[in-house]
C-alpha cells in the first residue's frame, strides 16, 4: 500500500513541478541575459489563462486534432510515473522500464506530429515534418545509451540501473556512464525543443519545430500541450540526474529518506536547470540541416558508452 | 478421438478451399461468385485456425501420409507440429478478414477482369500455403510452394491491362524461381542418398554431413527462402508485385506469404539442420538489419501509398530475421534461455506484421477504391470521408509504429530485450554484432514511425488534394468489417501479450538448442525476459493511458472553459487556406532525403516557364526529383544485361534447320550410349 | 521349345530390320508405305510368338492393335497422304544411297555393341533379339536424320515406335499393359500432328522439303 502512496505522490509531484521547472530555466535565461524576467512561477498564471479561455478549431481539423492534446498529455503523464524520481523500488516498476519510457515519449511525439497535419497549414506540416525528422534520428542514440546502461546494470528496469549505481559508487564514473550522460544529454536537447536544436521562445516559421506542430491550438487544448511539453523536461531532467547521480533517492519507504529524496531531486534539477540556461545563453540556434550531424556525434557518443561498458566488464 | 478430429479438421480445411475453388468457376452472378469466393476462403481459414489451435494448444503434432498419391518420393506426407501450427494459424488469421475484403472489392471488377479466375486463384493460393506448413517430405513441400507461387503468380497477374502489372508479373516470376532453383539444390544436398526424401530422414543425414556441406545447405536455404520473404537484395519484386496485385492479395502476400520464406528457413535451419556455428546467426542478423533499413529508408520517400506498404514489408521482414538470427547465435553459442525469448520475439513480430500489414493495405485498398489514386500527393482529407478507414488505419498505423499499446510495439520490446543477453556472452564478434543490431533496430523503429505519419497524415489529415479525393465515400460494409476485425486484433495481441508469449516458447521448445521445457517468459500479466530483472506490461500500461486519459478528460472538462468555435486555419495571420499550401508527401520527407542524401542520391530538375514578355512572370514550374534504384541499377541491370548477352551468343545454335536440330538429338543419343558402354565396360 | 522360340524371333526381328533398311534404298513413298505395314505385321507376329511361348494373353491383344492400328489405319492415312502431296519423288538425301547403307550397317554394329552387357544380363530366350531392336531404333534414327521429305520423316519416326516397341517385347516381355497403351496413343497423337505439320509446311512453301523451314528464320 505505501508503494502505491508513493507512486501518487511522485506523479501528483512531477506534474505539479514541472511548470515550475520551465519558468525555473526561463528566469535563469533571462537573468544571464541582464533581464529582469519573469518570476519562475509565471507558467503556471499561463496555464491558469488557458484553460479559462475558449478554444477556437480550424474548420480543416478532425476528431484527431481534438483528441491529440490528451493523447499527449497521457502519454506523457504515463512516462513521469514511470520515472524513479523519489524511491527505488515502486510497484509500477514492473509495468515498464526504461525503453518503454522512450516509446511512451514517441507516442506523445507522433500524435503531437498527426496534430500538426490535421488543420492543413504549412506550418503544421512543416513542423511534423522536422519533429519526427529530429525524433528518428534521435532513437539510435537513445537505444544505445540505454543499452549502455542496461549492460553495466544487467537489465533495462529503471529501479535495477539505479540500484546498481547506488550499490557500486564507481561505477557512476565510469567511462561508460559519463558517455552515456552525455549522449542522453544530447538526446534531450533535441526531444525537448531546447537550443541549439530547436528555440522554445522564436515565433519566427523557419526556426521552428515544435512550437510550429502547436501553432494552431489554443485554449484548453493548448494548456495540456504545453503542461506536457513541461513534463517532458522534467522527465528528462529526472532521467539525466537520477539514473546517473542517484544519491539521495529513497531506498527504503520511511519519511526521512523520501524527504531527503525530494530534497536531493529539487537540487538536481536545478543543477541541470542552470546548465541547460547556461548552455542556451551561449549557444546559437542550428539551422535545421545541422541538426543530424549534432545528433550523428550524439550517436557516436552512444557507441562509444556501449564499446566501454563491454571493455569494462 | 484427437486425432480424428484433427484429421477431420484438416480434410474440412482443404474441402472448404478445394470447394470454394470450383463454385467460384461456375458461371453465376458476379455477386454470387464473390460470395462463394469468400465463403469458401473463410470455412477454410477458420478451419485451418482451428486445426492450428488445437495443434498448438494440445502440444501433439499430428501426421498423415498418402503414399499412393505421387508414389516418387514418398508420396504425400504432411504433419502440423507447432511451428508449423503457428503458421497456419497466422494464414488463417490474414485469410478471414482478407476473403470478407474481396468481396466487396472486386465488385469494381465485374466485367473486365475474370472474377471466377481471381475466386479459384485465391482459394488455390490459401489452400497452397497452408500445404506448404503441412508438408513433411521434400516432393510434398516442393510442389505446394511451386503451386503458391503460381497461384500467386495469377493473382498478381489480376489487372493485367495495365502495363506496371505485367512487368510487375515478370519480376516475380523471375525470383520466385530463382528461390525455387535455390531451395530445390537445398534440399537434394539435404537428402541422405538412396534414403527417402522425408523430413525425419533429412534431419537424420544433416547430422552427419560435413560442416562445410551444412553451410552450404544453410546458405542456399537463407537466399532461396529469402527471396520469398523478401531479403535484401533479394526483395527488389515485392515493391512491384505488392502494389500491382489486388488489396486483399497484397494483404495475404505481404501478411502471409512472405512469412512462408521465415518458415522455410526456421524449418531448415532449426528444426532440419540443428545447432550451427555462430556465424549462420550473425549472417541473418546482418542480412535482417540491411532490409530493415533499405525497407524503411525506400518506404520513407514513396508517394505511392502501397508501395509504401510494400517496402515496409520488406523492413519488418528484416527485423523479424533480426530476432531469428539472434535466436540461433545464441543456441549456437549455449544459451538456450535467450535463443527462446529471440526466437519467441521474431515469431511473435511476424504474426504481428501479418495483422497491421493486412489492415494498412486492406485500408490502402479501401482508399484506392474510393478515389482511385494510390499517389499521397493527390490524397488527403479523407478522415471525414472515410471514418471507419481512417480509424482502422491509424490502428494499424500506430501498431507498425511500434507505439505502446499495439502489438507492433510489444514485439519490438521483445527484440530489443532479446539482444541484451549479449551480455553474458564471451565469444568475440558478438559484442559489434549485437550493438549494431541495436542501433539498427532503433533507427528503424523510429524511421518507420516517421514513415507512417507521413502515411497516414498526408493521405487523410487536411484538406483534400484533388476532385478524386473530395468525391471520396466510404468502403462497402465488407470492407469495413474485415478492417475492423484486424483493428481488434492488433489491440487484441498487444494486450494479450501474456498469453500468447507462453504458446510461442512452448512451439519453441525442444528444437535444436533449445530447453526441451521453455523457460517462463511470462508472470501473471508481466512479460519477463529471462535473464534480466526487467519486464513490462501491456495491459497494465493501456489501462494506465486510459486512466491518465480519463483523468485528465475529467479533470479538463470540470476546471477547464467549455466554449469551442469553428474558425479559419490561422496560419500566422494568413488569410485563406487551400489545398495547395498543405506539405505534401514528398515534403514531409524531404529532411529525411536530406540527410540521407548519400544513400538516395536525389537528382533534381527544376523547370521554371516564364512569360515570354518578362522573366518575373513566371508562368509554370515543374520539379522533378527522382532516387538512385541501387539495387536495379547496380545489382540487377547488370545481371539482367549479362543473361540477355550470353542468350545471344547461345542463339547461334538456332539455326532454323530442322535436320540441324534432330542431328543434335541423335548424336547426343549416340553419345550416351558409347559413354553408358565404355563406363560399364569399365566397371 | 526354347530354342525354336529363340529362332523364330531372331527370325522375325531380323525382318522387321530389314524393312527398316528398305527406307535407305528404295526411293518413293509408296515404297516406304508398304515397307512400313509389312514391319508392323511382322512386329504384330513378334507379340504373339512371344504371347504364346511366354503366355502373356495380354501381348495378344497388343498383336491385334498393331494389326490394327500400324498395319491397317496408318498406312492407310499415309496412302492418302501421299496421294495429296506426293508429286515429287524423294529429294537428294543429304547422304547418297550407298553411303546411308554403310551408315545402317555400323549403326547397327553399334547397337549391338551397346546391347552386349543387357544381352549378357538377360536370361529371356528372346535376348538374342535385342541387338537387332537397337539397330532398328538407330537406324530409324538417322532415317529421320538425313531425309529431308517431311513423309519419310514421319515414316522414320514410327519405325523407330516399331522399333522401341520391338525392344520392349523382347527386352521384358513386352510393357504393362497401360503403359503399352499410353505409348500407342502418344504414337498416334504424334502422328496426328505431323500430319497437321505436313498439311501446313506444304501450304506455306508448296514443297514438303523440310530444309525449306529455315527461312521461318528470317
Amino acid at each position: 500500500m505505501t508503494g502505491w502512496a508513493i507512486e501518487i505522490a511522485q506523479a501528483a509531484l512531477v506534474l505539479a513541478l514541472a511548470p515550475g521547472l520551465v519558468g525555473v530555466v526561463r528566469w535563469l535565461k533571462a537573468r544571464l541575459q541582464s533581464r529582469r524576467g519573469a518570476p519562475p512561477w509565471q507558467p503556471y498564471y499561463e496555464l491558469r489563462k488557458l484553460f479559462g479561455k475558449d478554444v477556437i478549431v480550424s474548420s480543416n481539423a478532425s476528431w484527431l486534432f481534438r483528441l491529440a492534446p490528451y493523447v499527449v498529455f497521457a502519454s506523457t503523464a504515463a512516462a513521469a510515473c514511470l520515472v524513479p524520481s523519489l524511491a527505488v523500488t515502486r510497484p509500477l516498476d514492473a509495468v515498464g522500464d526504461l525503453l518503454v519510457l522512450v516509446y511512451l515519449l514517441l507516442l506523445g511525439t507522433v500524435f503531437l506530429s498527426l496534430a500538426g497535419l490535421d488543420p492543413g497549414s504549412a506550418f503544421g506540416g512543416m513542423g511534423s515534418s522536422r519533429e519526427m525528422t529530429v525524433a528518428a534520428l534521435a532513437e539510435p542514440t537513445v537505444a544505445l545509451a540505454i543499452f549502455a546502461l542496461a549492460l553495466s546494470a544487467g537489465s533495462t528496469n529503471l529501479g535495477q540501473i539505479v540500484g546498481r549505481t547506488l550499490a557500486d559508487p564507481a561505477a557512476a564514473l565510469s567511462p561508460g556512464h559519463l558517455l552515456a550522460f552525455a549522449a542522453l544529454f544530447v538526446v534531450m536537447l533535441a526531444e525537448t525543443g531546447r537550443l541549439p536544436v530547436d528555440n522554445p521562445a522564436t515565433h519566427l516559421e523557419l526556426t521552428m519545430i515544435h512550437e510550429a506542430m502547436v501553432l494552431e491550438y489554443s485554449g484548453r487544448y493548448l494548456a495540456l500541450i504545453e503542461w506536457a511539453a513541461a513534463l517532458k523536461l522534467l522527465v528528462f531532467f529526472a532521467l539525466l540526474g537520477n539514473l546517473f547521480v542517484p544519491w539521495g533517492v529513497a531506498a527504503v519507504a520511511a519519511p526521512a529518506p523520501l524527504a531527503l529524496a525530494l530534497g536531493s531531486l529539487l537540487v538536481k534539477l536545478a543543477v541541470i536547470a542552470v546548465v541547460v540556461a547556461v548552455l542556451e545563453t551561449r549557444v546559437a540556434k542550428l539551422r535545421l540541416f545541422r541538426v543530424p550531424e549534432l545528433l550523428s556525434v550524439s550517436f557516436v557518443l552512444a557507441l562509444l558508452a556501449v564499446t566501454s561498458s563491454f571493455l569494462g566488464r | 478421438m484427437t486425432l480424428e478430429t484433427t484429421a477431420c479438421l484438416s480434410a474440412y480445411m482443404v474441402l472448404a478451399y478445394l470447394g470454394g475453388a470450383f463454385a467460384a468457376l461456375l458461371p453465376l452472378r458476379s455477386g454470387l461468385t464473390r460470395a462463394l469466393t469468400a465463403g469458401g476462403a473463410i470455412a477454410g481459414a477458420g478451419a485451418g485456425i482451428a486445426l492450428a489451435a488445437r495443434v498448438l494448444i494440445a502440444g501433439e503434432p499430428f501426421a498423415l501420409t498418402v503414399p499412393a498419391l505421387l508414389t516418387v518420393g514418398g508420396g504425400v506426407a504432411l504433419r502440423l507440429d507447432g511451428l508449423g501450427a503457428f503458421f497456419l494459424l497466422l494464414i488463417g488469421v490474414v485469410a478471414a478478414p482478407a476473403a470478407l475484403y474481396g468481396v466487396g472489392y472486386s465488385a469494381a471488377y465485374a466485367g473486365r477482369y475474370s472474377l471466377r479466375w481471381l475466386g479459384a486463384m485465391l482459394n488455390l493460393f490459401l489452400l497452397t500455403m497452408s500445404l506448404v506448413v503441412l508438408a513433411d517430405n521434400v516432393l510434398t513441400f516442393l510442389l505446394t510452394w511451386e503451386a503458391m507461387s503460381l497461384a500467386s503468380y495469377f493473382l498478381v497477374m489480376t489487372e493485367h491491362e495495365r502495363d506496371d502489372t505485367v512487368a510487375a508479373g515478370g519480376w516475380y516470376l523471375a525470383m520466385t524461381h530463382v528461390g525455387l532453383a535455390l531451395i530445390l539444390v537445398a534440399f537434394v544436398l539435404l537428402s541422405p542418398a538412396g534414403g527417402g526424401g522425408g523430413f525425419a530422414d533429412l534431419r537424420a543425414a544433416a547430422a552427419t554431413l560435413s560442416p562445410a556441406l551444412r553451410g552450404v545447405v544453410f546458405v542456399l536455404a537463407v537466399l532461396g527462402f529469402g527471396s520469398k520473404a523478401g531479403l535484401v537484395p533479394l526483395h527488389v519484386w515485392l515493391p512491384r508485385a505488392h502494389p500491382a496485385a489486388p488489396s486483399h492479395v497484397s494483404a495475404l502476400m505481404s501478411g502471409a506469404m512472405v512469412k512462408l520464406g521465415v518458415y522455410g528457413i526456421l524449418r531448415v535451419a532449426l528444426d532440419l539442420l540443428g545447432v550451427g556455428p555462430a556465424w549462420w546467426g550473425a549472417l541473418l542478423i546482418g542480412l535482417g538489419a540491411a532490409s530493415a533499413l533499405v525497407g524503411v529508408l525506400y518506404a520513407l520517400t514513396e508517394d505511392d501509398l502501397k508501395r509504401l506498404l510494400a517496402y515496409s514489408s520488406v523492413e519488418n521482414v528484416g527485423l523479424v530475421f533480426i530476432g531469428v538470427g539472434a535466436g540461433l547465435l545464441f543456441a549456437s553459442l549455449g544459451e538456450p534461455a535467450a535463443a527462446t525469448l529471440a526466437l519467441a520475439a521474431a515469431l511473435y513480430h511476424a504474426l504481428n506484421h501479418g495483422v497491421f500489414k493486412a489492415l494498412l493495405f486492406l485500408g490502402a485498398g479501401a482508399v484506392a477504391h474510393a478515389t482511385g489514386s494510390r499517389d499521397m500527393n493527390r490524397l488527403g482529407g479523407l478522415i471525414g470521408r472515410l471514418p471507419w478507414t481512417a480509424a482502422c488505419f491509424l490502428v494499424g498505423a500506430l501498431a507498425i509504429g511500434g507505439l505502446p499499446p499495439f502489438n507492433g510495439f510489444v514485439s519490438e520490446w521483445l527484440l530489443f530485450q532479446s539482444l541484451l543477453p549479449a551480455i553474458g556472452s564471451g565469444a568475440p564478434l558478438v559484442a559489434p554484432v549485437m550493438t549494431l543490431a541495436v542501433g539498427a533496430l532503433a533507427l528503424t523503429a523510429g524511421l518507420a514511425a516517421a514513415a507512417f505519419v507521413k502515411a497516414f497524415g498526408i493521405t487523410f489529415l487536411a484538406l483534400p488534394r484533388s476532385d478524386e479525393a473530395r468525391a471520396a465515400h466510404e468502403a462497402p460494409v465488407t470492407m469495413r468489417v474485415a478492417m475492423v476485425v484486424l483493428a481488434a486484433l492488433c489491440a487484441l495481441l498487444g494486450l494479450g501479450a501474456a498469453f500468447v508469449l507462453p504458446v510461442l516458447g512452448g512451439l519453441l521448445a525442444g528444437h535444436a538448442g533449445l530447453p526441451r521445457v521453455a523457460p517462463a517468459l511470462t508472470a501473471g500479466p508481466l512479460l519477463l525476459p529471462p535473464g534480466g530483472g526487467a519486464s513490462m506490461s501491456p495491459s497494465l500500461l493501456a489501462i494506465g493511458l486510459l486512466l491518465a486519459l480519463a483523468g485528465a478528460w475529467l479533470a479538463v472538462r470540470v476546471g477547464a472553459a467549455r466554449g469551442l468555435r469553428v474558425g479559419d486555419t490561422w496560419g500566422c495571420g494568413r488569410i485563406g487556406q487551400t489545398a495547395r499550401m498543405e506539405y505534401t508527401s514528398t515534403a514531409y520527407a524531404e529532411p529525411l532525403r536530406r540527410v540521407f542524401a548519400e544513400l538516395y542520391r536525389p537528382t533534381e530538375d527544376l523547370t521554371i516557364d516564364v512569360h515570354p514578355e518578362s522573366r518575373y512572370f513566371v508562368q509554370s514550374r515543374t520539379y522533378r526529383s527522382e532516387i538512385v534504384p541501387w539495387f536495379e541499377r547496380y545489382v540487377y541491370a547488370p545481371l539482367v544485361r549479362w543473361v540477355a548477352a550470353g542468350a545471344a551468343h547461345t542463339r547461334a545454335i538456332q539455326s532454323g534447320s530442322a535436320h540441324a536440330y534432330l542431328a543434335y538429338l541423335v548424336v547426343a543419343l549416340l553419345a550416351l550410349l558409347a559413354i553408358s558402354l565404355a563406363w560399364s565396360a569399365s566397371l | 521349345m526354347d530354342s525354336l522360340f529363340a529362332q523364330l524371333v531372331v527370325l522375325e526381328s531380323s525382318l522387321a530390320l530389314i524393312f527398316g533398311l528398305v527406307l535407305l534404298w528404295r526411293r518413293g513413298v509408296p515404297a516406304y508405305v508398304n515397307a512400313f505395314t509389312w514391319q508392323s505385321l511382322v512386329l504384330a507376329a513378334v507379340a504373339a510368338t512371344v504371347g504364346w511361348f511366354g503366355r502373356e494373353r495380354e501381348l495378344y491383344l497388343v498383336a491385334a492393335l498393331l494389326i490394327a492400328v500400324k498395319g491397317i489405319a496408318i498406312p492407310r492415312l499415309l496412302r492418302r497422304m501421299e496421294r495429296r502431296f506426293g508429286t515429287e519423288r524423294e529429294l537428294a538425301p543429304y547422304v547418297n544411297t550407298a553411303t546411308s547403307l554403310v551408315v545402317a550397317g555400323l549403326l547397327v554394329l553399334f547397337g549391338g555393341a551397346v546391347m552386349r552387357p543387357v544381352v549378357a544380363a538377360s536370361e529371356l530366350p528372346t535376348r538374342a533379339g535385342m541387338p537387332l531392336a537397337m539397330g532398328l531404333v538407330l537406324v530409324s534414327l538417322f532415317v529421320v536424320v538425313s531425309r529431308k521429305k517431311a513423309l519419310t520423316q514421319v515414316i522414320g519416326f514410327l519405325m523407330l515406335e516399331n522399333g522401341i516397341a520391338l525392344l520392349a517385347l523382347l527386352g521384358a516381355y513386352g510393357i504393362p499393359l497401360i503403359v503399352e497403351l499410353g505409348v500407342f496413343l502418344d504414337a498416334l497423337m504424334g502422328f496426328l500432328v505431323m500430319q497437321i505439320f505436313v498439311y501446313r509446311i506444304h501450304e506455306t512453301f508448296d514443297t514438303l522439303d523440310v530444309d525449306q523451314l529455315d527461312r521461318l528464320r528470317h
